[in-house]
């Protein structure tokens, strides 16, 4: 298959300041990106700045509707920010035909409680195209109430951002929803797959057929006993994913998704994320409900794809297993670690420790998972008493 | 070798990558490979040589691990490991990795990483680290998906690349373009110690 590794725009860096669990951090991202810590530091959190980006951009969205699905800017405010509160988003793109930009946001709250901006500013290579708060702002602070970015008719000169940020893609299914859609009724897109089957059923003939023949033949390392795997519609048009399991029947039998495992719609959903779409894909951790053999290999499935596709993805992930893999880099590995003035990020070849175990040959799991071990989790035991 | 594929051979490794070669191997002999165990590294591998052992008085095994820089030779290293393997215990060494072996079948690797055979050492068993030099060999592919695969991208502060296993045990796996035991076998001693021993475990 043809190469195509550097074409696609990816985040490079990112900068944070008080915007949840992290009061002031940045970090490098390579194309690949694993986001390691104890429970509760903030993986989420962090994923969901890409998240926040491509709402900004989202038709029927918006900075304002951005802000308000996560409960306004007092939600989003880091609990440790003192002094200087604007939570500030700064991000770097590239890899995309040697092109780079760089988006940078901060905002805060009037006295109505109504999100605004404080700046905003678009750097395309060493130009600046936007420069917030500007003239006309001072004239109208009504209009610092929405980003330039947002705006059709003002975001032509950087559009590609916008599209950029667009195209991010978030996925954690849950099986039961799948199963169950009726739980997220009218939820369009929705990250956890309550319209996963929806979603698939949307996706043109041709291309969804490749796609599940794809996944079909990924599917069956795991779940070897499937044969087929199609979509087809009920007599009411509800779509369902029907598989054909292989037993001592000699055509075998169908069966829908309701009556799929946990693993196999887990990896179902994965597999299915990393074809759709080619904007940074963040994952949750992927390794739930699999078989820990399976995970193993999950690294070097996402550095296949990327090294066709060139497209980001960020990991979060508890998995030693997922770890054990030799060709995960030092520098795609993110650790957060809470401390009293909130999580701050490392990446693991800026600690010297994780770098000279694994030099010595120590896997870079028994080298790292330490590090995000919580200090006293052996007094869980205790609460059994 | 034996006619019958009823018989399982049950395994312990030290990666990934051993693994593919192990089933590979075994299934080269006629027989079925079993479950197989460690794939946590070779201090791991080596520590549980002695319950491994204990298995294989019932049932035939076979255990592979690299000697590496761990000894001068084989026999001495094998020796201080496992003194008194069991009958059907096959307890085997690559020289020094299990990379010196896909090196023995010059012609198929060559194809495969898309480079020169002349670049492919034709004594792999004289390599000191067949790993990196394997790497090394992908880093030099005219094709640039084996190079991003293989070879480690700078900074990452790894031996080797982000799909680097996953290459090699497609070509350990693919019967009809890869790697081929018996011409591997000819110019590794190691390898044909190993298929011969396999051969009479085939026939206990």
């Amino acid at each position: 298959m043809k190469k195509s590794t550097g074409k696609a725009l990816r985040f490079t860096t990112i900068q944070l300041e008080n915007w949840r669990n992290f009061t002031r951090v940045e970090t490098q991202l390579q194309r690949r990106a694993f986001l390691l810590g104890p429970n509760a530091s903030g993986k989420s959190n962090f994923l969901d700045v890409f998240r926040f980006l491509h709402d900004i951009v989202t038709v029927g969205g918006g900075f304002q509707e951005a802000v308000r699905k996560r409960g306004g800017v007092s939600s989003l405010r880091c609990l440790a920010a003192r002094r200087y509160t604007d939570i500030v988003i700064r991000v770097t793109m590239g890899g995309g035909n040697g092109n780079t930009w760089e988006y940078d946001i901060e905002f805060t709250q009037d006295n109505l409680r109504r999100p605004v901006i404080r700046r905003e500013r678009i750097v395309q290579g060493f130009v600046e195209l936007l420069a917030r708060p500007d003239d006309k702002d001072k004239e109208d602070p009504e209009r610092l109430t929405q980003t330039y970015l947002e705006q059709v008719n003002v975001n032509k000169e950087f559009r590609q951002v916008a599209d950029f940020f667009g195209s991010v893609r978030y996925l954690h299914v849950v099986p039961q929803l799948v199963r169950e859609p009726d739980r997220s009724v009218g939820k369009r897109n929705d990250p956890f797959g309550g319209d996963f089957l929806e979603q698939i059923a949307r996706t043109p003939e041709k291309t969804r057929h490749a796609r599940l023949g794809r996944i079909r033949d990924a599917l069956r390392v795991a779940v070897p006993q499937i044969k087929e795997l199609e979509l087809a519609r009920d007599v009411r048009g509800t779509p369902h994913l029907r598989g054909k399991y292989e037993h001592w029947r000699p055509q075998g039998a169908w069966q829908s998704e309701d009556q799929f495992s946990d693993g196999t719609l887990r990896l179902m959903g994965l597999l299915w994320a990393i074809l759709d779409g080619s904007g940074p894909l963040l994952l949750e951790e992927p390794e739930l409900s699999l078989h820990p053999e399976v995970v193993r290999f999950i690294p070097q499935m996402f550095a296949r794809i990327q090294r066709r596709t060139g497209r980001q993805i960020i990991v979060s992930t508890h998995s030693s297993d997922l770890l054990q893999d030799e060709g995960i880099g030092l520098d795609e590995v993110v650790l957060l670690q809470p401390g009293d003035e909130g999580t701050s990020l490392r990446l693991a070849d800026g600690l010297p420790t994780v770098k000279s175990l694994v030099g010595g040959g120590i896997s870079l799991a028994e080298a790292i998972m330490p590090q995000t071990r919580p200090d006293k989790v052996e007094q869980l035991a205790l609460f059994g008493d | 070798m034996p006619t019958s594929a009823a018989f399982l051979v049950s395994g312990a490794v030290e990666g990934l990558l051993d693994e593919a070669v192990l089933k590979r191997l075994i299934a080269h002999v006629g027989a079925m490979p079993g479950p197989v165990y460690g794939r946590r590294g070779k201090s791991a591998l080596l520590k549980r040589l002695h319950s491994y052992n204990q298995a294989a008085q019932h049932e035939l095994w076979m255990v592979l691990v690299d000697l590496d820089e761990d000894a001068d030779c084989a026999p001495t290293f094998r020796m201080s490991c496992l003194p008194q393997p069991a009958p059907k215990m096959c307890f085997r060494i690559a020289v020094r990795e299990v990379e010196a072996w896909l090196f023995a079948d010059r012609e198929r690797l060559a194809r495969f990483l898309v480079v020169p055979v002349s670049s492919i050492p034709s004594e792999p068993e004289a390599v000191a680290s067949p790993k990196d030099a394997m790497v090394h060999l992908a880093s030099r592919s005219r094709r640039s998906e084996i190079r991003e695969d293989m070879a480690p991208r700078p900074g990452s502060g790894r031996r080797v690349g982000p799909a680097y296993t996953s290459r090699l045990i497609q070509f350990v796996q693919d019967q009809s373009q890869g790697w081929q035991p018996e011409t591997a076998a000819s110019s590794s001693p190691s390898l044909a110690r190993t298929l011969a021993c396999l051969g009479r475990l085939a026939n206990l």
